[in-house]
């Protein structure tokens, strides 16, 4: 279907063009969901395609050709544990959301049987017994901004996402704000950087916008190669149109004339469905020179990377995008001074950008009355392990801890018993039950050795042991590091070298004291980002379970019953 | 190294697949280095030295920068991959649900450790140190076109037997889960 519309595609050349553009979108959308005609949504994303859900989709396609219900291709919502999951829409009823759906069991959902396989209406009230999806504990909780369309638009329509508003904060910073209004706005929501490190965007762009070097670039950090972070690839599966927007409006905001999207290569569906949205706003001249008659230029690159995880540091990313490899340098300069192709660059996680048109369109005082004092507004976060409800969910900063792993995330799986949750990546420590109780924001979790970072967290249970997770951590930085300079580069592989000789009940209580050095070396000499906390994993699974190192040094046990104390080292060499 | 199932790129190919990438100055030049090195990949699973020469010569750089690049980046293989290729999640739902044990299983009943191939070429192994978003599936591997979760050392050890009875390759997936 997004093939028809491409030729029908109008290119605008003014305000009035876009809007009446929109009225039209916005008729074809409330058309569809008047009632009137069976309306069949299937989300198809990274996580549900691997389920079968395409499979799904076929069959909903091939069950209906004959008839004039509509049946549309949307994206996942977030809830993987539901996947592969069938929104139904029925005359005179409203949507409602079925999980867990088999290619095979299409002709019966679509017959009216599988009640008990809804979840929720996606309504404001029950129907038929079905209470609200917004009733869900997993999405109970949730305030979706970013994803306020994810698992409702088609993610390949550009009429989709401009019915539902794409765009008109973009039209709001071309004609009716200045740069400096538009960058007042962004300032006073007081959004942080979703990356991690939770630098004022504001800021950034004002230091973007003062720069004299000309011309001046603006890069999305699409890069997440942390090994449990997926929330940039759904937005980018879900909303592309919303990221494009952001990056469009910071363009405007500091004089850039180019935009650029870096995304990580093993994102395919992501970079698709990405890349199709920036061909349509190119094709609506909402992209190019004179936009909309507007008088400013802006142009467009989206650039992938290899797969390195060092390219989410923002000057290695630019060096990957300059097409060498991503290896960070000293700064100063700043890349606001000196970035891509040494011209000034702003460079701003997906997540910070994709929050840039709810800012623009509602105000900055309107984002920050959401979340905390220091922390404004929402957050993605993403859990890994075996919760009963894996997902990605988008909540207020400030909820806590206890509330995300036991209502939004469901609580352990039958039949797994919960030991602690790794915070911040592989750049911080694990919390335990007694930390429940902690608002998440960007602040609250590093007073005790966590961290929000991205808004990835990792739940694991007994089985897993803390000398032999720390040491997957470590070796992730391990694998990771880009080898620029030597304390990271060897420093990391000593550790691993040192966690091993434990594992196999070959370590002494001198080597815990080694290993604290040899952190401290590599936090303090590593010259960029990555380096400097890739220590910090092992230090908080040491400070959070040290029984559990004595255990294998003193006692020659694994109490988890991992690791290959006793087996020869030929035959447990780790797994790399 | 590991026997391969001894296909050559046909560098013509190659050609005619880089004649879209047209880049209008030397600076886009050397940002499209990295897309023509995945197309190539992605089509043929890996870029040999000549590839990335021709590629080299079509952006107007040198193979050396060329090939520092396949090297750098974990995406790039410089060897042909076997007739079956995997990708193995070892993201952290993978890790905490026994991704670590397929690792073992792979070196111990396969002989194949990551980025290796298996001494007859059948498997391919890419162990993914990041992750493939299937969280609730773990632990998780794409194999060929197919995608297999919920994996224990049986089932994993099962589902290669039936890959690699079943004849087929990695060729016949399409690319880009």
């Amino acid at each position: 279907m997004a093939t028809e519309m491409e030729a029908a595609l109008p290119r605008l050349t003014g305000r009035e063009d876009f809007k009446s553009f929109r009225a039209g979108a916005e008729e074809r959308w409330q058309g569809m969901w008047d009632g009137t005609r069976t309306v069949v949504s299937v989300g198809l994303d990274s996580s549900s395609i691997p389920k079968g859900a395409d499979r799904v989709l076929a069959a909903c396609r091939a069950a209906l050709s004959s008839s004039d219900a509509i049946v549309r291709e949307v994206s996942g919502n977030g809830a993987l544990w539901m996947e592969p999951w069938v929104e139904m829409m029925r005359p005179g009823e409203p949507p409602v959301v079925y999980a867990n759906i088999t290619p095979e069991e299409v002709p019966v959902l679509l017959a009216g049987g599988l009640r008990e396989r809804a979840v929720g209406v996606r309504a404001e009230s029950a129907f038929g017994g079905i209470p609200p999806l917004s009733a869900h504990p997993f999405f109970r909780h949730q305030q979706r901004i970013v994803l306020q369309n994810m698992g409702i638009i088609d993610p390949w329509s550009v009429e989709d996402a401009v019915a539902r508003g794409a765009y008109s904060a973009y039209l709001k910073v071309l004609f009716d704000l200045s740069q400096e209004e538009t960058i007042a706005e962004v300032a006073a929501a007081n959004v942080r950087g979703r990356g991690g490190a939770g630098f004022p965007a504001g800021i950034k762009w004002e230091s973007g916008r003062k720069a004299r070097v000309l011309p001046k670039f603006v890069v999305c950090n699409s890069h997440e190669g942390e090994p449990n972070v997926y929330k940039d690839r759904k937005i980018h599966e879900s909303d592309p149109h919303r990221i494009l927007e952001g990056i469009l409006i910071a363009c405007i905001a500091v004089g850039a004339e180019r935009g650029y999207n870096y995304i990580g290569g093993e994102y395919p569906l992501a970079i698709k469905r990405f890349r199709k949205a920036v061909a349509d706003a190119e094709r609506l001249g909402l992209i190019g020179r004179n936009v909309l008659g507007s008088g400013k230029d802006v142009f467009f690159r989206v650039r992938t990377g290899g797969g390195a995880y060092i390219c989410g540091e923002g000057s290695a990313m630019m060096y990957s995008i300059m097409g060498v490899r991503g290896q960070p340098r000293t700064k100063p300069p700043r890349s606001v001074e000196e970035g891509i192709w040494k011209r000034p660059t702003v460079a701003n996680n997906t997540e910070t950008l994709a929050n840039i048109p709810d800012i623009i369109t509602k105000g900055g005082a309107w984002y920050a009355s959401i979340g905390t004092e220091k922390s404004k507004g929402t957050k993605l976060m993403t859990v890994q392990g075996p919760m009963a409800t894996t997902g990605l969910v988008e909540v207020p900063m400030g909820i806590t801890l206890g509330t995300l792993i036991n209502e939004c995330w469901g609580g352990m799986r039958p039949g797994h018993t919960f030991k602690g949750i790794q915070t911040g990546g592989v750049s911080a420590g694990p919390l335990k039950e007694e930390h429940f109780d902690l608002p998440v924001d960007f602040d609250s979790l590093t007073d005790v050795g966590g961290m929000l970072g991205s808004g990835g967290f990792a739940v694991f249970d007994t089985d897993v042991c803390a000398v032999d997770f720390a040491r997957y951590l470590t070796a992730f930085n391990r694998y990771e590091s880009c080898s620029k300079c030597v304390p990271c580069r060897l420093g990391n592989p000593a550790l691993v070298e040192i966690l091993d000789r434990i594992r196999l009940g070959r370590g002494s209580l001198a080597d815990l004291a080694l290993m604290e050095r040899t952190s401290k070396h590599i936090i303090d000499l590593s010259l960029c980002g990555l380096g400097q906390v890739a220590p910090m994993p092992l230090l908080g699974m040491m400070q959070m379970y040290p029984e559990e190192f004595r255990a294998h040094i003193v006692d020659g046990v694994c109490p988890a019953g991992s690791c290959p104390i006793g087996v020869p080292q030929t035959v447990a060499a780790a797994a790399d | 190294m590991p026997a391969t199932t001894g296909d050559e790129i046909d560098l013509d190919v190659v050609r005619a697949m880089l004649a879209h990438i047209q880049p209008g100055d030397h600076q886009e030049a050397q940002e499209l280095i990295l897309a023509a090195l995945q197309e190539v990949n992605e089509h043929f699973g890996y870029v040999s030295l000549a590839a990335a020469e021709v590629v080299a010569e079509h952006l107007g750089t040198t193979a050396s920068r060329v090939y520092g690049l396949l090297t750098f980046y974990a995406d790039f293989r410089t060897r042909p991959r076997g007739k079956h290729f995997m990708l193995l999640c070892h993201g952290m739902s993978c890790y905490a649900l026994g991704s670590q044990r397929l690792v073992q299983e792979l070196k111990d009943t396969w002989g194949v450790a990551d980025g290796e191939t298996t001494a007859d070429g059948e498997l391919t192994v890419q162990v993914v140190n990041g992750c493939l978003g299937v969280c609730d599936r773990a632990p998780f591997v794409k194999l060929d076109a197919d995608y297999h979760g919920d994996l224990t050392t049986e089932s994993f050890n099962e589902v290669l037997r039936r890959t690699i009875e079943a004849g087929g390759s990695w060729k016949d997936a399409d690319h880009g889960h």
